[in-house]
């Protein structure tokens, strides 16, 4: 038990600086920077440009249809990525009984088939049309 | 085990994925009045696929080292997966009245057949990652499945506090079971594990064991909703569309208990009194609480929530007396009260749509109020809903009399008498709230004496669980039989 606590010194270490660096540096800019408390500072644009109308107003962000798309693409590339390198391995196919060259390709294309509908179920509904 | 051999074995997992891509798919193509013929579709997945497993065999069908020893077959994981399959036929069977017309029916049933097929996975998993991804598939689903009536601000928030809770649950599970992987030195399958815990018992009494296993047992207390992890169920069930909290009262939940009988059967090895200890405390309050508030709900489905909470505390005294007669009244209860569950929260949807139908604008379809006199407008409705109940109290000749009968008597058996009259008293408490639901609708005049017609859809649903309520009251024996196969499964 205490190896392992002697295992994680460095994170604490790491922790404690983490807390600690942050604090100090908000401290210091706040001492030494100069600050000037006129009109201007307090509009919304310093640059000086006025704003116009309101802020809140409602848009359609269909996030998930981002996130179905990343989805797609991502995990099925995560999960090509390491199949390419296991599925003609002579080591791994020996040591695995029932693993077969063959099936692994039928189960990655199968994979694939479904990730494929995904995307043809993305296009009906219209999300790869940027304007609607 | 080739790859032919090893999609026969998973032939109905695989119709239900090849259902649920289908029904996807072809709900592109279709305009949203066509789209009633993908619950006909879903229903015929469902249906096949329930029929493979019988054809399959269900007694002594056994095979193991599937994929790597992650899934295997046995009576006990065949006879959640039939549970399971039943539940989701049941309500998308009444799904198709409830909605006709709505615009994202394929998504609707594309979920449940996904949602079933997670539940199916997680019967199957012998291996804790497997179990874990089960339980995610089957989850996600029905959060969204949970939300689905999106004009709706009850469904959202029970969506929104089912999806917090689900999450939170699942957290804990996992952080809970990554301590048992990493004390096991990186075992995953639960029979590896369990020798593990069986040769080195003092892993699981030390500090880290005891939070690994509390972190367990709080993750499943949520997903089976014991008290006092229980707050998330009333509103969830109450606020979500009723067809879907049949779903989630009869399968998502039940899921959690046969994860549960085999996960937690490592832990009883190694530390049985602790945990039992644990288990009695929590059904004793559940079984309690849930009644006790059950009897103060003007809201059918809200008090049907409580009854759900109040029968998984009965079905959780598994975990203490952990004896094969009791897992077998443990499994009996999951499938009757499927049944039981199943059918009563259908049958409030089918009045919930017949009220709706005759004034688009009636608030709150589940009151109790609304079933005053429904004994003269629906006689069918009302005497189905009175044998729900009634099985659900726990009356003869019902699903509901033969699981508690052998449940609560292997507790007696196993010496818990404590625990057993608790056990009794609350049955006979939680008759007084199923009575007077029957009194309203038999006793009390009808607010109107106009007839109230069920829909064709809806009857069948109902018809299905009527049919398993009374199969396993009258006949029980085969039943019994099945169930005790699958408790021979764990080799307690």
């Amino acid at each position: 038990m205490e190896e392992i606590i002697d295992n994680f010194i460095p994170v604490a270490i790491f922790i404690l600086f983490g807390l600690v660096i942050p604090l100090a540096i908000m401290f210091i800019v706040k001492q030494i920077s100069p600050r000037s408390k006129t009109l201007a500072k307090f509009t919304t644009y310093e640059s000086g440009s006025v704003p116009t109308g309101s802020a809140n107003m409602m848009f359609n962000v269909e996030y998930y249809a981002y996130a179905i798309l990343f989805v797609l693409f991502d995990v099925e590339l995560l999960f090509l990525y390491p199949w390419v390198t296991v599925y003609v391995n002579e080591a791994v196919i020996t040591s695995t009984p029932g693993f077969t060259t063959g099936f692994s390709i039928l189960a990655m294309v199968l994979f694939m088939i479904v990730v494929l509908l995904g995307l043809i179920y993305e296009w009906k509904k219209g999300v790869l049309e940027w304007v609607r | 085990m080739n790859y032919i051999e090893l999609a026969s074995e998973f032939a109905p997992e695989l119709i239900l994925t090849i259902g649920a891509l289908a029904i996807m798919m072809i709900g592109l193509f279709l305009a949203n009045s066509q789209k009633k013929v993908l619950g006909y579709l879903a229903t015929i997945f469902l249906a096949v696929a329930s029929l493979v497993i019988v054809y399959r065999g269900i007694y002594d069908i056994q095979m193991e080292g599937i994929l790597a020893d992650s899934l295997t077959i046995d009576p006990m994981s065949q006879f959640f997966k039939l549970t399971f399959l039943v539940v989701s036929l049941i309500v998308v069977i009444a799904s198709i009245k409830e909605y006709d017309g709505h615009s994202n029916q394929d998504e609707y049933y594309t979920l449940i057949l996904l949602g079933t097929i997670g539940m199916m996975v997680v019967a199957s998993a012998i291996d804790i990652v497997t179990m874990f991804i089960g339980f995610e598939l089957a989850s996600l689903s029905t959060y969204a499945l949970a939300g689905f009536n999106k004009k709706d601000p009850n469904s959202l928030e029970a969506a929104v506090k089912y999806f917090i809770i689900g999450a939170l649950s699942s957290a804990l599970l996992l952080f809970g079971l990554s301590y048992i992987y990493g004390m096991s030195g990186g075992l995953t399958n639960i029979s590896e594990l369990a020798v593990f815990f069986n040769n080195n018992p003092a892993v699981l009494q030390s500090p880290m064991g005891i939070i690994a296993l509390m972190l367990i047992v709080a993750g499943f207390g949520f997903k089976m909703a014991l008290v006092p992890f229980h707050m998330w169920a009333p509103d969830t069930y109450q606020g979500a569309p009723t067809v879907i909290s049949a779903l989630l009262a009869a399968g998502s939940k039940k899921m959690a208990f046969v994860a549960a009988f085999r996960i937690l059967l490592i832990a009883m090895i190694a530390i049985k009194i602790d945990i039992a200890m644990v288990f009695m405390i929590l059904a004793i309050i559940t079984m309690t609480l849930g009644n006790v508030v059950a009897l103060s709900q003007r809201s059918l489905k809200r008090m049907l929530a409580y009854s759900s909470v109040a029968q998984a505390g009965y079905i959780s005294m598994v975990f203490v007396v952990m004896s094969p007669e009791a897992l077998t009244g443990g499994i009996l209860y999951v499938m009757s009260h499927a049944f039981m569950k199943t059918g009563a929260f259908i049958a409030v949807a089918a009045l919930g749509y017949m009220l709706l139908k005759e004034n688009s604008n009636a608030k709150d379809v589940d009151h109790l109020d609304n079933f005053a006199g429904l004994g003269k407008r629906s006689p069918f409705l009302a005497f189905s809903i009175m044998i729900f109940l009634f099985a659900l109290a726990g009356i003869p000749f019902t699903a509901g009399f033969v699981s508690k009968f052998i449940l609560f008597l292997s507790v007696l058996e196993g010496g818990f008498y404590l625990l057993v009259i608790f056990a009794i008293l609350n049955s006979a408490l939680s008759l007084y709230y199923y009575a007077r639901v029957v009194k309203y609708m038999y006793v009390l005049p009808p607010s109107s004496d106009e007839k109230l017609k069920v829909p064709g859809t809806y009857a069948v649903a109902i018809l299905l669980a009527i049919i398993g309520v009374l199969a396993i009251g009258i006949v029980p024996e085969p039943f019994i039989n099945w169930a005790a196969s699958a408790a021979n499964v764990l080799g307690l």
